[in-house]
């Protein structure tokens, strides 16, 4: 689904992401872990567009149909089904919380100013379809009776359940977690990680950065490790779990 | 089901303006007319400040350039309804083509740049011989539609009503539609709205342009009125009475707009009355004029930094929520002010 080729990018002369190639297939739930500054966020940004690649290339799509998506606008790759939910509650803050997730159906749908301004009965019919879509979405993951509040109101746990409703009423193909169990009680990444999991179980292509280690070991089928921007290493979490290099970048040197 | 207090506003608020025209007096009748072309132009630019969160200081330009499109075409003999559907077009138009340099600048160096625009357009204008140099354009024929010839006050009145209408028509229809909450969510978050699908560039281009549009068609209507258009008629001051106007009624809103158009025009009105009064100074009317924008905007800025309208509809949910009630609370929220715009 995601093929990521030699991809590098630096700031200011310090390399975020160094030389990284790997591949995600169709229907695989990917965790990537990794110490703070390990590069991880900028992998996603260059996956979902915020952020072009200094070199390096990375392709996308199902088999037979993968194309090359680095030069693309954010915009342009959540047209093809990419999708990501940031690790700060990045709402839309002033609107409801069920227009908040009604945009997120942006990505999949087409009418634009004219037929708008218009009120073309498409437009009407395309709206409502829009707005079941999205309560449909926060029924999932459990904010339908905040629907019309404003996104502001939200506690934090939910902002992040919005931000997953948002991404989800787009219907991705791939869906982008950063980080999305931190700062959330126990419930509540109890209820996420089912979502994942039934998101896993409907097929959906998921990359998840996360810290937690029983978080991964539940819902990843294979773990990317990242350290001071390299990918120094891929496997299921077993695997992960007795690698040298993996040990030695979160415990030190000479650990084993 | 008993009409909500939204409807029974709106439909006040439409009822006074259509009465309007048959009350006033000779004299009250152009202020009004200019009153409803403002409100064009600040229902457009309010949507630009208050739902893509961006700034023009230079929107008189763009009601200049609607206004010399309609003097032109009418002035070549051409059908003047000809010269009154151009003008939108060439202001929406050329507000697309420079939009995609000048969008790519953000919040106060947005605000200069199309501040510069107006210089430089107000300076071209006044040196082409084929638009009238600073003397302008005279004698533009009264506007014809389909045999009916828009000669008096009323008539005009009327037809910027009719415009105004139009103009509010289509901002409703955007803002509450795909395309509304593309604009509303990239206002807050580009970057979050770039993920979700929204062309960020693509929507404040299309958003800006459309602004222009509103303006442009207010200027085709001026121009038909007045019969003349000058550089003069378009000073940068309008601009600015323009942005204080929606910051006055509360950017993102449709009533801010109407509202803040309204009541600076009547301060202004006032201020004018009381400048021209036996005994003040020559210069009196221009400095209150002036002084009145710098004050308004400090005033507004201080103790209603969201505008008039939406202060107004907040203490009045806050008084609505603080007595005990039976209607059902799920009814609001449908339509809800846009965040604060940016800063000028």
């Amino acid at each position: 689904m995601l093929q990521i080729d030699s991809v590098s990018r630096a700031f200011g002369g310090v390399y975020a992401v160094r030389d990284v190639s790997l591949t995600v297939a169709e229907g695989e739930t990917r965790a990537v872990i990794g110490p703070n500054g390990a590069g991880k966020s900028t992998l996603f940004n260059l996956i979902s567009g915020h952020l072009l690649p200094d070199s390096g290339t990375v392709s996308y799509g199902p088999e037979g149909e993968r194309r090359r998506i680095d030069r693309l606008t954010p915009h342009a790759r959540a047209r093809l089904g990419i999708a990501i939910v940031f690790q700060g509650a990045r709402l839309f803050g002033g609107m409801t919380v069920l227009e908040n997730v009604m945009v997120g159906a942006h990505a999949r749908t087409r009418h634009g100013f004219l037929s708008a301004a218009l009120r073309l009965p498409r437009h009407r019919e395309e709206e409502a379809r829009i707005e079941a879509d999205a309560l449909a979405a926060l029924d999932r993951v459990g904010l339908r009776d905040w629907a019309h509040r404003t996104a502001d109101a939200l506690p934090l746990g939910q902002q992040r359940s919005l931000q997953v409703a948002r991404a989800l009423c787009a219907r991705p193909r791939l869906l982008l977690l950063d980080e999305p169990a931190s700062g959330l009680r126990a419930a509540e990444r109890e209820a996420l990680a089912q979502l994942i999991e039934s998101l896993r179980e409907e097929g959906l292509t998921t990359m998840l950065i996360e810290h937690d280690v029983a978080f991964v070991s539940r819902l990843a089928d294979r773990v990317s490790v990242l350290d001071l921007g390299r990918h120094i290493a891929e496997g299921t979490v077993e695997e992960i779990r007795r690698d040298e290099a993996v040990l030695s970048a979160y415990l030190g040197e000479g650990v084993s | 089901m008993k009409p909500s207090p939204r409807w029974a506003a709106a439909a006040a608020v439409c009822a006074a303006a259509l009465l309007a025209p048959l009350l006033l007096s000779e004299t009250q009748l152009p202020v009004y007319i200019v009153l409803v072309l403002a409100a064009c132009v600040v229902t457009g630019l309010s949507m630009l400040m208050g739902y893509a969160g961006q700034v023009s200081l230079g929107q008189a330009a763009f009601f200049m350039i609607g206004g010399y499109t309609a003097a032109l075409i009418a002035l070549e003999e051409l059908p003047t309804w000809l010269g009154l559907a151009a003008s939108p077009l060439v202001a929406a138009v050329l507000a697309a083509v420079i939009g995609v340099p000048l969008l790519r600048l953000r919040g106060h160096q947005l605000a200069f740049a199309t501040l510069a625009v107006q210089l430089i357009l107000l300076n071209l204008v006044g040196q082409q011989e084929w638009t009238g140099g600073d003397i302008g354009l005279q004698g533009v024929p009264r506007l014809a539609i389909g045999g009916y010839e828009f000669a008096d006050d009323v008539a005009y009145a009327y037809l910027a009503l009719a415009v105004l209408g139009l103009t509010v028509l289509i901002t409703r229809n955007i803002v509450k539609s795909r395309p509304g909450r593309g604009l509303r969510a990239l206002a807050t978050s580009e970057v979050a709205a770039e993920s979700s699908g929204v062309p960020v560039a693509g929507y404040k281009l299309a958003v800006f342009s459309l602004s222009a549009g509103f303006a442009g068609l207010a200027g085709g209507v001026y121009a038909f009125y007045f019969g003349y258009v000058a550089p003069s008629s378009f000073p940068v001051l309008l601009s600015f009475e323009y942005v204080v106007m929606v910051v006055v009624g509360g950017a993102g809103t449709i009533y801010g707009a109407l509202v803040g158009a309204t009541a600076v025009t009547l301060l202004l009105q006032l201020l004018n009355n009381i400048g021209t009064m036996e005994g003040m100074p020559a210069a009196a009317p221009t400095v209150l004029s002036y002084a009145v924008y710098g004050v308004l905007l400090v005033l507004v800025v201080l103790f209603m930094p969201r505008g008039l309208v939406p202060t107004a509809a907040a203490w009045w949910e806050r008084r609505r929520s603080a007595r005990p009630r039976g209607d059902d609370p799920a009814s609001d929220g449908a339509e809800r002010p846009a965040p604060a715009p940016a800063s000028v």
